[in-house]
């Protein structure tokens, strides 16, 4: 399938800052890709620039086989955004919010109206669209937001980070409606540092750290790049930085990391290191109390590639 | 075209739900003129001022109770004075001595003679040491009333005269001099009477005209809020990414701001005039020419305020501040006659100024050209200051 989205040599500083650094990538059209990476990758500055906010300093996009520099109009027309904060008028109701931005590209008279009615319905808000958007709890805040961003059915949608903040009952919701919207035919950039998202949701995807692209492919081929390799994750109590050095030393051992009561060890046999391991950690007076060997996820790719975590 | 429509709608929506936007563009100004018009110079009698004056004939012939009833009679006249026709010369001249009358007019003995006989008469005022100018005006009212005394229509001129009258300075009537005041009769002209032709611009009108000058201006600093405030949630961001241009959002913004000050404008004209009896001049045309003008210079003023305020606290102290030297500049609290001589060359650059001169020219009776002027210059200043903003604006 054709390319829909090339991004080529992008860069972006900001004085001393090159928040985003020689990026390239192509988004064939109907497929959902996924932006992967921690806090300040520069995941938004990319989607920002693709949006014509931002002006690159270095490098070229084009969507639809419009130019950012020549064609922003018309690039913009064939793209729906939802931005990571949430964008809406709070004194304005739902239905008048997603009229607004219905109205912004280009809709109107009835084809405006029932596409506001069709993106209430997406958004399970029908019944409350008539309520000032203030109003309304975070998670339904989200789902406007999201509605805003396709309520004019756009080829290319960009998605900054959706499900920030939200509860699970909302994330689904939200995960359900962007995989319908894909399945129907439109392109996605899907943008997280939720691995389980992008796992989910993508065909292919992009992790990217320190304003880098560092991995790029399809969640299988992502998994070979840690190759053979297992992940063990072991619960402990507390995990001391000289609990964390200690196992990071151990011969065989080629990522540590922790979160939350866990650690997590990247080794190409499990088997060999194991024991060694646990008596590393026994003796450095940590509590065991569980070991797993899994399979490697984007968790483990991108500890193996950087040497640290995804979620920190 | 249509989303700079559409972008105006939007902001005009969002601009009258906001409560405080509301309260302090409508609510203040109606709120303080009402107290300083009232305060100041009674609201609903700015044309019955009621001050107490007497005419007493002590003539023998017929003619000076005929004078004196045709002057008791003039309409005009009984709105602005408490107007007697008394007998007694004695009591009469006690009463103005302790105060209790403005002044009196006396009708001398032989008054219908010398008329006869086409001889000078002298008319004689006595007036309240402490009320010069009122009594100077009712001196007026003597000297015109006879200066044509064969024609009963004559005193409504001299009425009309009167009342025009009404806004001169003490020293303009001239020669009562202090204490009882002697008129010569033939050496009066009518022209002294009709020297100035201005209306008088009670209290609750000058008000009308300050405060409405002053607060179109504070749509200015709620429209930069909404710029502010769209610039930090973002929602300038995601109209940016749509097809809209920055010229569309610009000028749908400029349009809502410009939108919410002209119903303000016209809110605070009708609410003036039908709360408070505000007399806003025969030229309503003009009256709405110039506050239209200052409303665009209001939204221009909200370029610059967003321009230079990066949060609505930055505004919120810059706005008032900026709002509030010019309204004091441009004479809407104090006149500007009022205010010390270098001043003067600050002045022509607030809109408050301009817009303060022609509504108060306009409540004089003066005409729709007179509005010109003060138009252009506040079209300018509103466009100054629009440019600045629009060259400084940060979208992100
Ligand atoms: N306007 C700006 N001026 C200066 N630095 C900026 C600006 N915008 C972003 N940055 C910096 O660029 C880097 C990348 O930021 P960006 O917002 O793109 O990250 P992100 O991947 O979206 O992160 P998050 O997951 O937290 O949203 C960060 O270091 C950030 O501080
Ligand atoms: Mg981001």
């Amino acid at each position: 399938m054709a390319d829909i989205v090339e991004v080529r040599g992008l860069v972006k500083r900001f004085g001393e800052l090159t928040a985003v650094d020689r990026v390239d990538f192509t988004i064939a059209e109907g497929e959902m890709f996924g932006l992967l990476g921690p806090n300040g990758a520069g995941k938004t500055t990319t989607i920002s620039m693709i949006s014509c906010l931002l002006e690159p300093t270095e490098g070229e996009i084009t969507v639809a086989g419009h130019s950012i520099r020549e064609q922003q109009t018309a690039l913009k027309r064939t793209l729906g955004v939802v931005p990571q904060e949430i964008a809406l008028y709070p004194t304005l109701s739902a239905a008048e919010n997603l009229a607004f931005w219905g109205r912004m590209y280009g809709l109107s008279g009835a084809k405006l109206k029932s596409a506001v009615e069709e993106a209430l319905e997406l958004a399970g808000l029908a019944d409350r669209s008539k309520e000032r958007v203030e109003k309304y709890s975070g998670g339904m805040k989200r789902r406007i937001n999201i509605a805003a961003g396709i309520l004019h059915k756009p080829k290319v949608l960009l998605m900054d980070e959706p499900t920030v903040g939200i509860d699970p009952q909302s994330r689904n919701h939200i995960l359900e409606t962007v995989k319908d919207l894909n399945d129907s035919g439109m392109t996605v950039l899907y943008t997280s540092h939720y691995m389980e998202e992008v796992e989910y949701l993508c065909d292919r995807i992009a992790i990217m750290d320190h304003g880098r692209i560092i991995a790029i492919g399809t969640l299988n081929e992502l998994r070979d790049v840690v190759g053979g390799m297992d992940v063990i994750s072991v619960s402990v109590g507390e995990v001391s930085e000289g609990v964390l050095a200690a196992v990071g030393a151990i011969n065989g051992v080629k990522g540590v990391n922790r979160s939350e009561g866990t650690m997590e060890v990247l080794t190409p046999g499990s088997g060999s290191i194991l024991g060694k391991l646990v008596a590393t950690l026994e003796s450095e007076g940590a509590h065991v109390t569980s070991v797993t060997v899994t399979e490697p996820n984007l968790e483990s790719v991108f500890l193996h590639l950087t040497g640290k975590s995804l979620r920190d | 075209m249509t989303r700079v429509f559409h972008i105006a709608v939007k902001d005009f929506k969002i601009l009258i739900r906001d409560k405080a936007a509301f309260l302090i563009m409508l609510g203040m100004p109606l709120v303080l003129i009402f107290i300083l018009g009232s305060a100041l110079g009674g609201v609903g009698e700015s044309e019955s001022i009621d001050i107490p004056v007497a005419i007493v004939s002590v003539d023998s012939g017929e003619q000076g109770d005929v004078f004196a009833d045709a002057i008791a009679d003039v309409e005009e006249l009984q709105d602005v004075f408490n107007l007697a026709v008394r007998d007694d010369l004695a009591a009469v001249r006690a009463e103005v001595e302790r105060g209790d009358l403005t002044a009196a007019l006396v009708i001398p003995e032989g008054f219908t003679a010398a008329l006869e006989a086409g001889e000078p008469v002298q008319l004689e005022v006595l007036q309240d040491p402490g009320s010069e100018m009122t009594a100077g005006i009712w001196a007026g009212v003597a000297r015109a009333a006879a200066a044509n005394l064969s024609a009963g229509q004559i005193m409504r001129i001299t009425a009309e005269g009167l009342l025009a009258e009404a806004g001169v300075t003490p020293g303009a009537v001239g020669d009562q001099g202090t204490g009882d005041g002697q008129v010569a009769f033939d050496a009066v002209t009518i022209e002294q009477v009709e020297v100035e032709q201005e209306k008088q611009v009670s209290m609750i009108d000058y008000y009308a005209a300050g405060q409405t000058g002053l607060f179109l201006l504070f749509g200015a600093m709620f429209g930069a809020f909404g710029f502010v405030k769209e610039r930090r949630e973002q929602t300038l961001a995601r109209v940016l990414a749509t097809p809209a241009s920055k010229t569309e959002v610009v000028a749908g913004k400029s349009l809502g701001i410009f939108a919410v000050g002209a119903a303000q404008f016209f809110v605070l004209f009708f609410g003036t005039r039908y709360l408070f009896g505000v007399d806003w001049g025969p030229t309503p045309g003009g009256i709405v020419l110039i506050g239209l003008a200052e409303v665009f210079a209001a939204t221009g003023l909200a370029m610059t305020l967003s321009a230079l305020g990066r949060s609505e606290r930055a505004i919120g102290g810059i706005g008032p501040t900026v709002i509030m030297l010019f309204a004091a500049l441009g004479g809407a609290m104090i006149p500007v006659e009022m205010m010390p001589s270098w001043i003067v060359p600050l002045q022509s650059v607030t809109p408050v100024y301009w817009a303060m001169g022609a509504f108060l020219d306009l409540m004089r009776g003066e005409a729709f050209g007179t509005a010109l002027a003060p138009f252009a210059a506040i079209v300018a200043l509103g466009a100054a200051m629009f440019a600045f903003g629009l060259w400084r604006l940060k979208y992100e």
